[in-house]
């Protein structure tokens, strides 16, 4: 069946349909990584750029993190997404015991968006802008990361990597796909920055050991 | 000896008849034979911008005919102008034909005064004394189409006694624009104020300029502002003693 | 008196009959371009922070201007692969001619979903087509969302910039339509505002059944459609709505996830002076579980609406290279000084003052290929190396002597002042005694060594400031010496 836009565009370029395809022009090199601690400080330094707030913690300094977090943010509900290594951290436990209530992260969208926190790992992170990469999925829902009020992202050093080239190669047939780099933000209004529009406004990012 | 040809565009020749003159007495002091052919009008800038591209032709075959009867280089004391020749020239013409060749040989030996001085003569130093405190404006096509951005200011800088300000939003059109003066005066009103207090914010009591045009554009918007700053081509910079 | 009102009037047409830019820039409230060099210079200094952290900047430069020129000279194979894949990821493609066809296109999606209420991320091109008109004429409620063009939309007016719409209105003016607007009373404060914004809209993402949006590209590789934001709302209009519908020009195909980094890593930095923006998005077609979020139905809708016909000029064609980052805006010194609205147009600024001739014919746009002094700033910039000056003069071409694109528009008397110019210029005897009697006129205008107050045409000169007195000394004078020197007559 004929396309009158291909034709049209075609004819503008005097190619016809069978007419080969050039050679797409060659891409810079990636960014090359550097050390591990290195490029930590870099990611946690960017994250601190963007008036998120980064900070390296251990599986024992869990606890009392979310207490904290709790308090500050006066988290009444949260939903977090159910991977393993977030069950191993036993967030939802740690959560539960402070008394906030647990929306499943897979609840439908009207109940999610009642909650103030949202709990999340990262597939992968650049540290050159301090970017959180997330999939979708039932398991990693993308409300999550969305609409609470506040987000907070899990992340270990094995999701690093040097330049968004590698997180294509990796991630290019995954359907979905979401770069975060620092909260939500606008300067709409007379260029008055302000953070939590319709994303986030507060966003947290862990980083672990391993 | 070095020989050169003068090309004293069509506003240097309306407006400008001292700074033609001293253009003359600095390149014969720095020993360079001048030559000036009178059939010459106008590069033909004003109406290739405005895309009179066609009616240009005639203007460009007197210009290269006039400055085809020596072989010797062509300075002229504007960007713009000596990039009009340089740049499109060649580009009004079919390939293939005598007009393109000439329009070819011409491009390739036609330089903007302060390019010749600096390039050509390696000279920054032409021995001028200007005790006064003095801004530098760059001009558009002198800048960008013609990469000239160190030249003005080496030889600014080479003057005896002057203190140099720089300018905000130095390499800001001033609203000249040639053609663009007549075709949209208000907003040409606009940026050429924006320019005037800028110039005026400087501190400078001279604002020195590559190009005719915007001479005339900002001279004149400082004139109207009640401002005593000098408006000046580099070259009557350069001729001061 | 042009009321800025009836700009707007213009602007929102879509296919205005003549864009008077001479007229527009001259009826600028003062307000606008003092709030438009606030903003372009808080970006202007953000990219060129940006700029010079990173030493590869001009190779990205070039890279990406290759990349979009081999895009778009091979346009029909990468948008055939493109359709391919997104049909496989299960979503739907749609092809719009004409902005009436996008129009039906989405309207008959909405019908068939009974939609009520569509939430919308910013899209230039939702805007080119005046898709919000159509849905409102269909009794469907359609919500912008970002909050600059939620602000402009409440207000009936235009975008004043590409990037931030609104900023020409003060904090004071927005509080009071969005009291008016909501029926509150809201305080003019700008973190207030965005509070208020974000809860009304809330409700509104989550209710509504439709979310529409553009798209920044479209990657031909797995059919993938980016979306580039900064504050949430490009996510909720592709998250909770169950249907999607993305309005995008066919110019936005690139080939692959490769190229991506090099328009990515040039984007935000060009724009705003944000190494990225807030968040990218990478969709291919709609969700595949239920637990995950997203809409069940996705449609692309591919806008042509001239551009397939731009295509087949070699020099204009350039400004389909455009990845709409506003950079040229920024820098220019026009419309630094005139604002968005003067341009008549959904896009302002260098881009669209060579983009609407293009779209809309140089008879309707006559006047913006001029509306520049060809200074040269924006091709300095442009993140993919239009060659902005060039396709200027070349559509001026057009205007002034027609090409093989369109007939000249250019009014006679202008076209009859160049030929007089031509004339004079060319014969050079009538240059020379022209110059010789041009003397003549400075008694009786000559004020403080200026000429002033001079008749048409002119005084479109000396209105705005004086003209030297006419001195044409200097051939006399080489005359006189080259007489002397050498003893001769001449």
């Amino acid at each position: 069946m004929s396309n009158p836009i291909l034709e049209n565009i075609r004819r503008s370029l005097g190619r016809t349909e069978k007419a080969s395809l050039g050679l797409r022009p060659v891409i810079l090199k990636p960014r090359p990584p550097e050390s591990v601690d290195s490029e930590i400080a870099s990611f946690l330094d960017e994250i601190k750029k963007l008036s998120g707030v980064g900070q390296k913690i251990s599986s024992a300094e869990i606890e009392s993190a979310l207490k904290n977090l709790v308090a500050q943010h006066n988290i009444r509900k949260a939903a977090v997404w159910n991977t393993p290594r977030l069950q191993q951290l036993q967030i939802t436990n740690y959560l539960s015991s402070l008394g906030v209530e647990l929306i499943s992260p897979n609840a439908d969208k009207h109940k999610i968006a009642e909650c103030d926190l949202g709990i999340t790992e990262a597939d992968f992170i650049l540290p050159e802008t301090g970017t959180l990469v997330l999939y979708s999925s039932a398991e990693k829902p993308r409300a999550v990361s969305l609409t609470p009020r506040v987000h907070l992202a899990i992340v270990t050093p094995s999701a690093l990597r040097a330049d968004m080239h590698q997180v294509f190669a990796e991630a290019k047939d995954s359907r979905y796909l979401v770069f975060i780099t620092g909260p939500s933000r606008t300067a709409d209004i007379e260029l008055t920055v302000t953070l939590g529009v319709h994303g986030p406004k507060n966003l947290y990012v862990w980083m672990m050991e391993n | 000896m070095p020989k050169a040809q003068l090309f004293i565009t069509c506003l240097g020749d309306q407006f400008y008849t001292s700074t033609l003159q001293n253009m003359t007495h600095i390149l014969e002091r720095l020993g360079v034979e001048l030559t000036f052919l009178p059939e010459q009008t106008c590069c033909g800038q004003p109406l290739f911008n405005n895309g009179f591209e066609d009616k240009t032709r005639a203007v460009a075959l007197n210009f290269m005919r006039a400055f085809a009867k020596s072989d010797a280089p062509i300075i002229g004391p504007s960007g713009s102008c000596v990039g009009m020749v340089k740049h499109h020239y060649p580009s009004l013409f079919k390939e293939g034909t005598s007009e393109h060749a000439l329009a070819v040989d011409i491009a390739s030996r036609i330089f903007e005064f302060t390019e010749y001085l600096v390039s050509v003569l390696k000279v920054t130093d032409v021995g001028a004394v200007y005790p006064h405190k003095v801004t530098y404006h760059a001009s558009c096509h002198y800048l960008r189409e013609m990469g000239l951005k160190t030249e003005a200011k080496s030889l600014i800088n080479a003057v005896k006694g002057l203190e140099f300000v720089p300018l905000n939003e130095e390499e800001t059109c001033c609203g000249f624009g040639g053609a663009f003066t007549v075709t949209y005066p208000e907003v040409s009103r606009s940026m050429m104020e924006n320019k005037v207090k800028n110039i005026i914010a400087s501190g400078a009591d001279t604002v020195i300029t590559c190009e005719p045009g915007c001479l005339m554009n900002m001279a004149g918007g400082l004139h109207n502002a009640g401002s005593n700053i000098r408006a000046m081509h580099i070259i009557d910079l350069l001729a001061s003693k | 008196m042009l009321r800025p009102c009836r700009v707007n009037d213009i602007i929102m047409t879509n296919t205005p009959t003549y864009i008077g830019f001479e007229e527009y820039s001259e009826h600028v409230p003062a307000s606008i371009p003092s709030a438009v060099q606030q903003a372009t210079n808080r970006f202007v200094g953000g990219r060129a922070a940006r700029v010079a952290e990173l030493p590869q900047w001009e190779q990205l430069r070039q890279a990406g201007s290759d990349i979009r020129q081999h895009t778009i000279e091979n346009m029909d194979v990468y948008l055939t692969r493109l359709e391919q894949k997104v049909l496989s990821a299960g979503g739907n493609v749609h092809w719009a001619e004409t902005a009436a066809d996008a129009r039906r296109i989405v309207l008959q999606i909405a019908k068939e979903n009974n939609v009520k209420t569509a939430v919308k991320s910013k899209s230039m091109a939702t805007e080119e087509i005046g898709l919000n008109h159509a849905l409102e004429a269909a009794g469907i409620e359609a919500i912008e969302t970002d909050l600059g063009e939620y602000i402009i939309q409440i207000a009936g007016t235009g975008p004043s910039h590409i990037i931030v719409p609104a900023v020409h209105l003060k904090k004071e003016e927005v509080a009071a339509l969005f009291s008016k607007h909501l029926g509150i009373d809201a305080p003019s404060d700008p973190i207030e505002l965005a509070r208020i914004a974000r809860e009304t809209l809330r409700e509104k993402f989550l209710t509504a059944e439709m979310g529409i949006s553009g798209g920044n590209f479209l990657i031909a590789e797995t059919g993938t459609l980016v979306i580039v934001t900064n504050e949430g709302n490009g996510r909720m209009c592709t998250t909770m709505p169950d249907l999607h519908v993305a309005v995008v020009g066919i110019d936005k195909v690139i080939p692959d996830w490769e190229s991506l980094t090099v328009f990515l890593k040039l984007l935000a930095r060009s724009a705003t002076g944000q190494k990225l923006s807030t968040y990218t998005q990478f969709i291919t077609g709609p969700r595949r579980a239920d637990g995950e979020f997203g809409p069940k139905e996705f449609h692309l809708v591919l806008l042509d609406n001239g551009r397939s016909k731009i295509l087949k000029d070699p020099v204009g064609r350039d400004v389909l290279k455009c990845i709409r980052c506003g950079a040229c805006a920024n820098v220019c010194p026009v419309y630094k000084n005139v604002g968005g609205f003067a341009y008549g147009s959904f896009i302002s600024g260098p881009i669209g003052a060579i983009l609407t001739p293009q779209m809309l014919g140089t008879q309707t746009a006559r006047e913006l290929p001029y509306a520049s002094t060809l200074c040269g700033a924006c091709a300095d910039v442009c993140p993919v190396k239009i060659p902005i000056p060039t396709i200027l003069r070349h559509l001026r071409r057009r205007v002034a002597q027609g090409d093989e694109f369109s007939e000249p528009s250019m009014p006679a008397p202008i076209r009859f002042t160049a030929d007089l110019a031509a004339l004079a210029l060319a014969w050079n005897w009538i240059y020379r005694f022209g110059a010789r009697i041009l003397p003549i006129i400075n008694p009786f205008f000559r004020r403080d060594g200026w000429l002033t107050g001079m008749p048409y045409p002119l005084s479109r000169w000396t209105k705005v400031r004086p003209l030297p007195a006419f001195s044409a000394r200097f051939r006399q004078w080489w005359n006189v010496r080259s007489t002397k020197e050498k003893g001769t007559t001449r």
